[in-house]
């Protein structure tokens, strides 16, 4: 009796709490649908100052120097979209909807950071105009709405109980790698296509010459760099490290491998500055007494630091797909007469080729991305690449000229960027495709 | 016979009658020269490590002196060539990066291994992983400096750099942690749940707490990382030495990191002088890389342990 009277009394306070939850949620939308009428955004010109509620943002427009200046599109679409947001969220929760509620409300708190995004078309339609002081003042609203949506989201699913809103919260946050692909990806494009268009892509990737002073961006010779670079490091880093991974896997005596492998790892470990730093005081010094004629500072120095950086990347990802060779295929070729390093070669190597590849792959894309430890030893000269010549591959080419670059040349930085991008994004499918179609093998056996 | 035939192809592998030998085909001279070659790679790896940490800290440690660690820099004066500002710097970035990534990385793991069913968007998940862990960071440098440090008008600032380094070891933490949720047995989650626990709480009081262990070593994983990033931090925190005024305001100013000031100083090759402080800044790293690098394999040991105790 008293049993049932428990469970009674709980599912009341069930309801009631889902009631509150939903009202509050509903209070909370209207307020931020009201927000459409209040100050949203200020701009200090000069000494005039013109606010807007998010209702003129969307039709209104200023008159500055008598000419009628409209606010950008995103911006006007963000002001829009955040009421109705918020209001078709209110409606939802009340439908007893939390799920498609809680959306509305996280893209209500969202959408006002696209006003961000459009200050600097606003700050140049201004200059354009001759006002020199442009000021954008809306982060109060702004962050207003942020938290207003936030709460209202969880608020909403916390009608459905603290497992879903639990549920919620995580997969907001899983979420947010792919966000940060996309928004990158986008970036990326949007500031690296404007210079290519206004230089000419054939200009741009072919042209063999690089004067920011002249207006002159052609970066065929540090794209040569970059692959020639790779190339090398991955010639010389893939046999050592394969062979190191066969070590660690098959060969090595326990206490040897006690040693080697926590070496990888630690090599994994050291900041690329200090690779360059290395190369800067032992290899260029090397090749310098070697080749008297010469700086140093060349390709082949690079190609040298980029081999050892390489390495834990091959040895780690070699020595799994070792690994994961099934013992069959091992102890079949044994049985058969076939010695053990034959063993390797013959049968464990092709059966993990695959793995193998997807390690190449891997390391391939960490020479072309790597930056600080290249700048320290190639010399940083623009010219055709040759083994002992100082190069400049792409990453350098981004990193020096950054500080001192604006307009034009700046824009080009960031299309080299994009280029670089588009290297690596093309390195990561294959890698994603290789190492995918190496677990179907597996498991179809 | 018919036995060494299938290997013995090689005419090394015939006896000197004309016949296979088993005997002698194990001493293949092809064999001895490739096993040597295993070894000598091996042998390099290792060399070039311990001669690479060698050759900076013998050069290095000498100069790292109590004064060195304790005041701050200026290029001018002579007196203060310190790394101060830098370590400290460098753990603002650390502490405000981790503060960030873990709830945003340890709650991604948590619903990729505890609530997602395959589907199209654990697979979009995935992927983007996968593909943000192979971006260069000079990429991320690039994309932070435009989107916080410009569109968000952070200004370069040491905020600026750990939101891009959040974004950077975000892909580490995930795949770490993931594997440390995937390791707990399906057994302990039963019984609490047999006993009537929400999955909340199966999450939070018994999944999480067992794989403690291996979300502090994606914790340290992502420490060393930050510790030795350079390119991200370069357009994004700055290249600015001065010594923190305030504890919180510094967070919006610019700030040198450790890596930063080696690249700094070892770019400064004219100067005898700066090339002792990169070589004792370069030592201060690797000695802090190394002890990361051990706490870390230190604790998935201990984890290790604990599950083999677990069965």
């Amino acid at each position: 009796m008293e049993n049932t009277m428990n469970n009674e009394a709980k599912r009341r306070r069930a309801a009631l709490r889902t009631r509150c939850f939903t009202i509050a949620s509903a209070v909370i939308a209207l307020a931020g649908a009201a927000m459409f009428f209040l100050p949203f955004v200020t701009f200090h010109l000069g000494r005039t100052d013109y606010t807007f509620t998010s209702l003129q943002v969307v039709s209104g427009f200023m008159n500055v120097n008598g000419t009628a200046v409209g606010l950008p599109v995103i911006a006007k679409i963000a002001a829009a979209v955040c009421p109705l947001a918020f209001l078709a969220g209110g409606v939802l929760v009340v439908l007893k909807l939390p799920r498609a509620a809680s959306g509305c409300f996280m893209l209500a708190a969202i959408a006002p950071l696209a006003v961000m995004m459009t200050g600097n078309s606003i700050t140049s339609t201004f200059l354009d105009l001759g006002v020199s002081r442009v000021e954008m003042s809306y982060h109060v609203a702004m962050a207003v709405m942020l938290v207003a949506g936030l709460v209202a989201a969880v608020l909403s699913m916390s009608t459905k109980g603290v497992d879903r809103l639990a549920e919620a919260v995580f997969l907001v946050f899983a979420c947010v790698s792919v966000g940060a692909v996309l928004i990158i990806t986008i970036y990326m494009i949007a500031a690296g296509t404007p210079a290519i268009a206004e230089i000419g892509l054939g200009n741009f990737l072919f042209g063999t010459e690089w004067a920011p002073t002249s207006g002159k961006y052609g970066i065929l010779y540090m794209i040569l760099a970059s692959v020639f670079g790779t190339l090398g490091a991955i010639l010389i880093g893939v046999p050592i490290g394969l062979f190191t991974a066969i070590f660690l896997a098959e060969l090595a005596p326990r206490r040897l491998a006690g040693i080697v492998r926590p070496a990888v790892e630690l090599l994994a470990g050291i900041p690329s500055v200090i690779y360059g730093f290395f190369g800067m005081i032992i290899i260029v010094p090397a090749i310098k007494a070697m080749f008297p004629s010469t700086f140093g500072d060349s390709l082949l120095a690079m190609i040298l630091i980029l081999a050892i950086m390489v390495l834990p990347t091959i040895v780690n990802v070699s020595e799994t797909a070792l690994r994961a060779v099934p013992v069959s295929y091992k102890e079949a070729s044994l049985a058969l007469g076939n010695t053990h390093v034959g063993t390797i070669f013959k049968v464990m190597i092709p059966a993990a080729k695959s793995g193998i590849l997807a390690g190449v792959i891997l390391g391939v894309g960490r020479a072309i991305g790597e930056t600080m430890a290249v700048i320290m030893v190639c010399g940083n000269v623009v010219q055709f690449p040759e083994l002992l010549s100082t190069v400049r591959p792409l990453t350098a080419g981004v990193v020096l000229e950054m500080s001192y670059s604006y307009g034009l040349h700046r824009q080009a930085l960031f299309s080299i960027g994009l280029v670089l991008f588009v290297f690596i994004m093309i390195v990561n499918i294959s890698f994603t495709m290789i190492s995918r179609r190496g677990v179907k093998i597996d498991g179809r056996e | 016979m018919a036995v060494s035939n299938a290997a013995g192809t090689d005419t090394a592998a015939l006896a000197p009658g004309g016949y296979p030998s088993l005997h002698r085909s194990r001493r293949r001279v092809k064999d001895g020269v490739l096993r040597g070659l295993i070894y000598l790679c091996a042998g390099i790896t290792v060399c070039v490590l311990v001669g690479l940490i060698a050759y900076i800290l013998i050069q290095g440690v000498p100069y790292i002196t109590w004064s060195f660690l304790s005041t701050p820099y200026s290029a001018r004066n002579e007196a203060l060539k310190g790394i101060l500002p830098m370590i400290i710097n460098t753990l603002y970035i650390v502490a405000i990066t981790l503060l960030i990534v873990t709830p945003v990385g340890l709650s991604a793991a948590i619903y990729l291994t505890q609530y997602a069913k395959q589907g199209r968007l654990v697979k979009a998940i995935r992927f983007t992983t996968e593909v943000l862990s192979g971006v260069p960071s000079i990429i991320f440098g690039l994309f932070g400096y435009t989107v916080f440090c410009v569109m968000l008008g952070m200004g370069v600032s040491i905020l600026a750099g750990c939101l891009t380094m959040t974004i950077c070891i975000l892909p580490t933490i995930v795949r770490t942690t993931e594997e440390s949720l995937l390791a707990v047995p399906d057994s302990y989650k039963e019984g609490a749940l047999a006993l009537g626990a929400g999955k909340l709480r199966v999450v939070l009081g018994i999944v999480l707490p067992c794989a403690m262990p291996g979300v502090l070593t994606a914790l340290i994983l992502g420490m060393g990382r930050i510790v030795g990033e350079s390119a991200a931090l370069i357009f994004t925190s700055g290249m600015s030495y001065d010594m923190p005024r305030e504890f919180f305001g510094h967070v919006m100013q610019s700030g040198r990191t450790l890596t930063l000031h080696l690249y700094q100083m070892a770019s400064q090759a004219t100067d005898p002088n700066a090339f002792h402080i990169a070589y004792a800044t370069a030592s201060v790293l690797l000695i802090l890389v190394f002890l990361l690098n051990r706490l870390a394999s230190l604790l998935s040991h201990v984890f290790d342990k604990s599950a083999k105790a677990r069965g």
